[in-house]
């Protein structure tokens, strides 16, 4: 581990003084900053004359220093291309319409973001330089929970802490299902991103019920049963009637998404943590092919993540603890560090939820078939006190960590995921590791990866860390993810979700009619192209 | 500005924007939050990380106030970075004043 370093405390003094330094322009849009590439600064200073006049103008950011956290990524970005122009920050529904009318004006793009903490895809940077943040945090109004149906409503700058918070303050019986960084981002940003989290209501959008939504032109939509007057059961039905349409504010551009619903999950009276050990890497396909009919009938309920060791290593170590070379890390290296650490090559995480006795008959049928296929099958009774048991235990019972952040410090702050789908069948399994850890070799990277198993399919998600104060490895790092998004394709292995930075190359993928169809959507919804041009792909 | 003042504008423009007419729930609260104290803040965002193994301890380092309001709003290296929206001007202030006359926590993990 390094800490904080003299150096880090001398660069970070110069760049402060730097950005002070910058006050010196006789405007702060006078500074040297990235525009959209249509706009003029005379448009650019006067549509930010305007937005100051709708939100106050200490929440539009459009000077180099307060524009500094907003550009804040941990993918690579060699070209710089996923820059802001700046940010502004409403506080309700009425302040964004009056923004969007603003944005149409002046034809400025607005990327949205809840609280732009989607770390392994760009945070809040835009796919394309020169968007300007249009930056929800300040809604964060819990509007309403249902202690009886176990439903929320909640503005986008509402966290899962917030969240916590407010369930315990009163007393409320009922878990949250969490992401890896859930203290700090928000239900509402990460269900619109489709992540998927833990325990059995792992899948955020399956879980989601009702969002109102802002479009293009200032109407305000709600889905669901949520525009009948007098509604009762926005948060109870998710279908509503007609075509169902909340599909198409998700990893999409086509409206504001302003509140959403989602279901809560009981808390069950018993709640029992696994961890099945396998100490190969060629064990992927035995775990796969035993963990699928599990999923398949609910026996285990949860999102189950398969997680690879170098990546659980890199949570709580560093790179140069145990290898000092460039290219990968051998397995045997990682291997032998990780039976240090009670962990072995895959460490699969389930847990049975229910009554005692409902998971005391669970418990066998699961255990016999994990033991059969070479795994140890471990509990609280041999793994207790253990960091990364207690973390996925955590986890599981939706509870919220930052500790999955550490994998950042492996190898100096860069970070981005590829997260190609693979159905559940081991061959697949077998076959994506493999091709995933020849690429990486190839660029010296270490396979650092989680497989997270749901119902028929499993998201690997495979973490390229990397030095990202390194030019020559940042741009490695962006050949690396482009070569895994172009030869996973050729496999027919495409991603579910994907960084600012490959937006456009896996929408190519999805095919042209396709695009062409969320082309033609675009274009009725959002008619001079203001909202997160580039999002996934949507020009 | 005032209250007022500040939503005076926003008035303005939706006399001349059309709304649809959503029902039900009424529209945002106009009064800022109020400053949440620092060992809030940190145990709600920053203790996630440091003292728990993921990240440097900064508790009893006497960390200088400006390279902790550096930090906050730049996230070097594998750091977040946060904006005024999620720690406002005001609470960042506070917070590093805090941090730097801070003792250390024997309860953190790391270094």
């Amino acid at each position: 581990m390094t800490g904080i370093s003299r150096r880090d405390v001398i660069r970070t003094c110069a760049v402060g003084a730097a950005m002070v330094g910058s006050g010196a322009f006789a405007s702060p849009l006078d500074g040297p900053r990235q525009l959209p590439v249509h706009l003029d600064k005379g448009a650019f200073a006067a549509a930010v004359k305007e937005l100051r006049a709708v939100v106050g103008a200490e929440w539009v950011f459009a000077d180099p220093e307060s524009t500094l956290p907003y550009a804040k990524s941990f993918t690579p970005d060699p070209r710089h291309e996923n820059v802001p122009s700046g940010a502004v920050a409403p506080a309700s529904v009425e302040e964004i319409q009056a923004i969007l009318k603003i944005a149409n004006k002046y034809k400025l793009p607005l990327w949205t973001v809840s609280t732009g903490k989607n770390m392994g895809y760009g945070c809040a940077t835009p796919a394309s330089s020169g968007q300007m943040i249009l930056d929800l945090k300040r809604m964060n109004r819990i509007i309403e929970i249902d202690a009886e149906l176990g439903t929320a409503l909640v503005e986008p700058g509402v966290t899962y802490q917030d969240l916590r918070d407010y369930l315990d303050e009163h007393n409320l019986p009922f878990w949250l299902d969490v992401p890896t960084v859930g203290p700090i981002v928000s239900p509402l940003g990460n269900t619109l991103e489709r992540g998927v989290g833990y325990t059995p209501y792992g899948d955020h959008f399956f879980m989601q019920c009702g969002m109102e939504v802002v479009l293009a032109d200032g109407t305000v939509v709600r889905t669901g049963m949520g525009s009948v007057k007098n509604s009762t059961t926005w948060q109870a039905f998710k279908w509503g009637y007609g075509p169902y349409i909340d599909g198409i504010f998700t990893q999409s551009n086509f409206g504001v998404v302003t509140k959403l619903g989602f279901w809560l999950m009981p808390k069950p009276p018993a709640f029992k943590p696994f961890m099945v050990r396998h100490n190969a890497m060629e064990d992927v396909s035995k775990i796969v092919d035993a963990m699928r009919p599990f999923r398949m009938n609910n026996l285990i309920p949860n999102v189950v993540l398969m997680m690879g060791a170098a990546y659980q290593i890199a949570m709580f170590h560093r790179r140069e603890e145990l290898w000092d070379k460039p290219e990968s890390i051998p397995d045997d290296v990682v291997r032998d560090f990780a039976k240090k650490h009670g962990l072995g090559m895959w460490n699969t995480y389930f847990a049975l939820y229910g009554t005692d006795e409902i998971i005391a008959a669970v418990e066998p049928i699961v255990r016999g078939a994990f033991e059969a296929s070479g795994g140890e099958v471990l509990t609280e009774k041999e793994m207790g006190g253990n960091l990364w048991f207690e973390h996925h235990k955590n986890l599981m019972s939706g509870q919220l960590t930052l500790e999955e952040k550490g994998i950042m410090r492996w190898r100096g702050g860069g970070m981005c995921c590829f997260a190609p789908v693979a159905p559940a069948k081991g061959i697949e399994t077998q076959q994506q590791t493999e091709l995933a850890k020849e690429i990486l070799g190839k660029y010296g990277f270490d396979y650092s990866v989680a497989y997270a198993i749901g119902g028929r399919e499993l998201h690997h998600l495979i973490f390229i860390q990397y030095d990202k104060e390194n030019p020559v490895e940042e741009k490695k790092a962006d050949d690396c993810i482009r070569e895994m998004v172009t030869r996973f394709g050729e496999r027919g292995w495409a991603s579910y979700r994907t960084g600012v930075n490959t937006m456009d190359l896996v929408a190519k993928q999805y095919g042209e009619a396709n695009r062409t169809l969320n082309a033609r959507l675009k274009q009725a919804l959002d008619p001079n192209h203001i909202l997160s041009p580039g999002k996934q792909g949507i020009a | 500005m005032s209250a007022v003042a500040r939503y005076r504008p926003v008035a303005a423009y939706l006399m001349a924007f059309a709304l649809s007419a959503a029902p039900g729930l009424a529209a945002s609260a106009t009064t800022a939050p109020a400053p949440r104290p620092p060992e809030a803040v940190y145990a709600k965002t920053c203790g996630y990380c440091h003292g728990q193994h993921v990240a440097p301890i900064i508790r009893g380092r006497g960390l200088p106030v400006e390279v902790i309001e550096q930090y906050v709003r730049s996230g070097p290296r594998g750091m977040v970075a946060f904006r005024p929206t999620e720690i406002s001007d005001v609470e960042l202030k506070v917070l590093a004043k805090w941090l730097n006359a801070s003792k250390a926590d024997p309860k953190e993990k790391g270094e």
